[in-house]
């Protein structure tokens, strides 16, 4: 990036920390957080950083404004020691992270870009590798979109609805949930007794969120002289969950079925598997509704292909989240209410009830709107596109884009403000 | 809480034992050594401690002739004083598997569910029980229809507490039946909790210094009796401790690239950071402890580490002298399998996945660790490369 555009941003960050400054929240345990900062000038991290009240944070944002800002989900008693053991550990947060980086959208395919490091060649979507040299290294142009956006969300009320608070028994006001300023949500669960637990066991909680490990056999699923016995719906935990969507899956039209069993992601059934299911799925729904033998015929469907079947159902139930993030106990997360350096978007705090509505691309209600640098005036800036190809972009209802290299355009602020923080343009 | 003074000389390592024996607490370790000499037949202290330890070190699974008489809780504690000055990680383990064993098997004699009870609130558990059983699930088999139910629930945290670090596959969190925030739970499997509470009590090790356990020997040993039973101990251990320690030869030689005969659990982390990606906080302990295991040289190890993405050297450096100094083996094949590290299906590795041929055995042993793997591969190498010798007069003739 352009020396210039780098002091441009880094000056338009500063006025907004200056001008929001009220605005930006107070996290709990605030003393007892340690904070990360990347500056705009190298791709470092600034650890070991702690405030003592809220105006030092305010100083730091407006004197120093950084390009990135995080606190740990971690609680310290010296949280500026340089040493994790003079930091002396107290607890940490439970922090998932659902990050459409992570997981297949179908939208991908149109928006996100790859080029090879290996051989050059390009594309779009998520590939696992090159489909020329079948090397891995690539280099990614990923973009956001409200389809993304709309999963993601999705995923974070899938994780509260149908885990945290049925399963875990968690409160809502334990939840601090946060859209992250780029393509994805946090959701913090700030409990005494969570807080108290190691990685080994936030492993336990992340594979039950995600249905990884899962045995189907240890769930009951076995093959016998008279038949194939499948999951019980009156089994309490992931058993219950499986069958019921099932019974949801089983339910609808023959040919939506159809196009969900075909999907190459999840259950990647053939055509003939595909027309028994279709055949005997009736008998199959009676089978799991009155719950008396439990046996699952369906003719073609041994062992291996129920299992593959059942992998898919859990797909469809469990959480995207990024392993990692919610295991490891010394994470710093966005800070909420700093801006995302990679966009200029405000990590927008929200609480449960406003996700239904939240549209972080098109956000009608001010207050939570997270695209912060508008132009009231509706001022156009002009640059130079200096990536070989952008993707369409949509903001508030205007689309800017495709745009290829060399193009000189001319966007709102709003879009400029993007485009440089995406590295993928220049001022003129 | 008032828990039994019955079931104390059962279980004396229940809290309550404090409340019941406030002046155990309070007292000297050697103070207390000196009374239990003194008021208690030395033979029969002596003959009950030898017959833990010995069946410790031979790996058994209950203690013969286990008393359950007020001389147990003495038993008890004069372990928790020996292990503390004899301070090895190997023996203190053994110990406390036993110990814990044995408590497993006189919980599961419990007739009256009463009792169970009141050991888990004594631990502090949160647990509920009813005396109607709750109904979880159900089991299939033939025309006959088992019903899943226990009197027992459990909260998710002191579950996980307990059962995360056991690695029987059923006790996944993502294989039990869990709402409202407990876990229905069998009996027998609380039980199974609660034994894992007493190893991990016995074998936790506090803040101790050499020189705190130095001080300490030095004037509990001033008690001729205690010395004696400890050096009793220490002798039946010398004829053992073989049997036990792992062995491990290699000395690292950085012109020579042993990476080849890393195991896949190894492979698998260095090719992330090689891509620069991140890695979680327990693949690099483990990664530490394994280079650390090879001899690998402090700066290689940084070096190796200076690629990740959120590098912080004073951070790293702290990490691998800490990792150092205390000397921790790499994980086993079966924490890294818990731990979702194990790469054996990934990169479809022969040994992992199929084991390997002992020089004692005709038939086939599963690889248990991945220091093992590396020697084997080392072993090999160094086979393959005598046979090479031998064979080269030939080539040049």
């Amino acid at each position: 990036m352009k020396m210039s555009d780098i002091k441009f941003l880094e000056r338009l960050f500063q006025a907004y920390y200056q001008e929001k400054s009220n605005e930006i929240p107070l996290v709990s345990s605030f003393g007892n957080r340690e904070f990360g900062f990347i500056p705009w000038q190298k791709s470092i991290m600034i650890r070991h950083i702690g405030f003592k009240n809220r105006a030092q944070l305010i100083d730091h944002f407006t004197n120093n404004p950084p390009k990135h800002a995080y606190a740990s989900g971690t609680l310290y008693e010296q949280p500026e020691a340089p040493d994790m053991e003079k930091k002396h550990y107290k607890g940490c947060d439970l922090i998932i992270d659902i990050d459409v980086d992570h997981f297949y959208t179908p939208c991908k395919d149109r928006h996100d870009l790859w080029y090879c490091k290996e051989c050059g060649t390009n594309g779009t979507g998520m590939p696992e590798k090159c489909p020329k040299c079948g090397k891995v290294k690539f280099s990614k142009l990923n973009w956001v979109c409200d389809n993304c956006l709309e999963i993601a969300k999705k995923q974070i009320q899938n994780l509260v609805y149908n885990f945290l608070i049925p399963d875990f028994n968690l409160m809502e006001e334990q939840m601090q949930i946060a859209f992250s300023g780029h393509r994805g949500y946090h959701l913090k669960v700030e409990n005494d007794e969570i807080r108290t637990l190691s990685s080994e066991e936030r492993r336990e909680i992340v594979d039950y969120l995600t249905g990884e490990n899962i045995s189907f056999e240890i769930l009951g699923l076995r093959e016998k002289s008279e038949g194939i016995y499948g999951l019980s719906k009156t089994n309490i935990g992931w058993s219950q969950k499986i069958v019921k969507q099932i019974e949801g899956l089983v339910s609808k039209h023959k040919l939506e079925i159809e196009n969900i069993l075909l999907d190459k992601k999840t259950f990647d059934m053939n055509p003939k598997q595909i027309k028994s299911f279709l055949n005997y799925k009736d008998d199959f729904h009676q089978q799991i509704l009155n719950n008396q033998r439990n046996i699952w015929a369906i003719e073609g469907f041994g062992l291996a292909l129920w299992k593959r079947f059942l992998r898919g159902i859990v797909q469809q139930i469990s959480i995207e989240l990024d392993e990692p993030v919610s295991i490891d106990i010394h994470r710093l997360i966005r800070y909420p209410g700093s801006l995302h350096g990679k966009t200029g978007f405000k990590v927008q705090e929200l609480k449960l009830a406003d996700l239904d509505d939240y549209s972080p691309l098109n956000e009608q209600n001010v207050d939570l709107d997270p695209i912060v640098f508008i132009s009231k005036k509706h001022v156009k800036q002009k640059l130079e596109i200096t990536e070989q190809k952008v993707p369409p972009t949509t903001f508030k209802g205007e689309t800017y884009g495709p745009y290829e290299k060399g193009d000189k355009i001319e966007v709102p602020h709003h879009f400029a403000v993007f485009f440089l923080c995406k590295e993928v343009a220049k001022t003129l | 809480m008032n828990i039994s003074i019955e079931l104390l000389r059962r279980y004396p390592w229940l809290p309550s034992l404090k409340n019941f024996y406030a002046d155990f607490g309070s007292k000297d370790p050697i103070e207390f050594i000196n009374d239990v000499f003194s008021k208690s037949s030395n033979e029969e202290i002596e003959s009950r401690l030898l017959r833990i330890f010995s069946a410790a070190f031979d790996r058994l699974e209950e203690i013969q002739d286990h008393k359950t008489d007020e001389l147990n809780i003495s038993i008890y504690l004069i372990i928790k004083i020996l292990l503390y000055v004899i301070n090895n990680k190997l023996i203190t383990n053994r110990v406390a598997n036993l110990y814990s064993k044995q408590t497993y098997n006189d919980l599961l004699n419990e007739r009256d569910d009463a009792n169970v009870y009141d050991i888990c609130e004594d631990l502090g558990f949160n647990f509920k029980y009813h005396d109607v059983p709750f109904q979880y699930g159900v089991v299939y088999n033939k025309d006959q229809i088992e019903i899943l139910q226990t009197n027992f629930k459990i909260h998710f945290i002191d579950y996980l507490r307990l059962a995360a670090n056991l690695h029987d596959d059923y006790r996944k969190l993502v294989h039990n039946a869990l709402a409202e925030g407990y876990i229905f739970i069998d009996k027998k499997d609380l039980i199974r909790l609660i034994q894992e509470y007493v190893r991990k009590k016995l074998s936790t090790e506090d803040n101790r210094t050499d020189l705190d356990i130095q001080k300490l020997s030095n004037r509990i040993f001033k008690n001729a009796e205690f010395k004696e039973l400890y050096d009793r101990i220490m002798g039946i251990w010398e004829l053992k401790k073989e049997e036990f320690e792992y062995s491990f030869e290699f000395k690292f030689d950085d012109k020579i690239d042993i990476s080849e005969s890393f195991p896949p659990c190894v492979k698998e982390i260095l090719r992330r950071i090689e891509e620069g990606q991140n890695i979680i906080h327990i693949e690099r302990l483990f990664l530490v402890f394994f280079l650390h295991a090879l001899d690998y040289p402090r700066e290689n190890i940084l070096e190796l580490f200076s690629r990740l993405p959120d590098f912080d050297s004073k951070v790293a450096e702290y990490q691998i002298d800490f990792a150092k100094k205390k000397e921790y083996t790499p994980h086993s094949c079966q924490t890294l399998k818990s731990l979702n590290l194990c790469m054996a299906q990934k990169y479809k590795d022969e040994i992992c996945l199929e084991g390997y041929f002992s020089k004692k055995l005709d038939s086939k042993r599963p690889l248990t660790h991945p220091l093992f793997y590396f020697q084997l591969k080392q072993y090999r190498k160094s086979v393959k490369s005598k046979e090479n010798k031998t064979i080269k007069p030939n080539e040049n003739e």
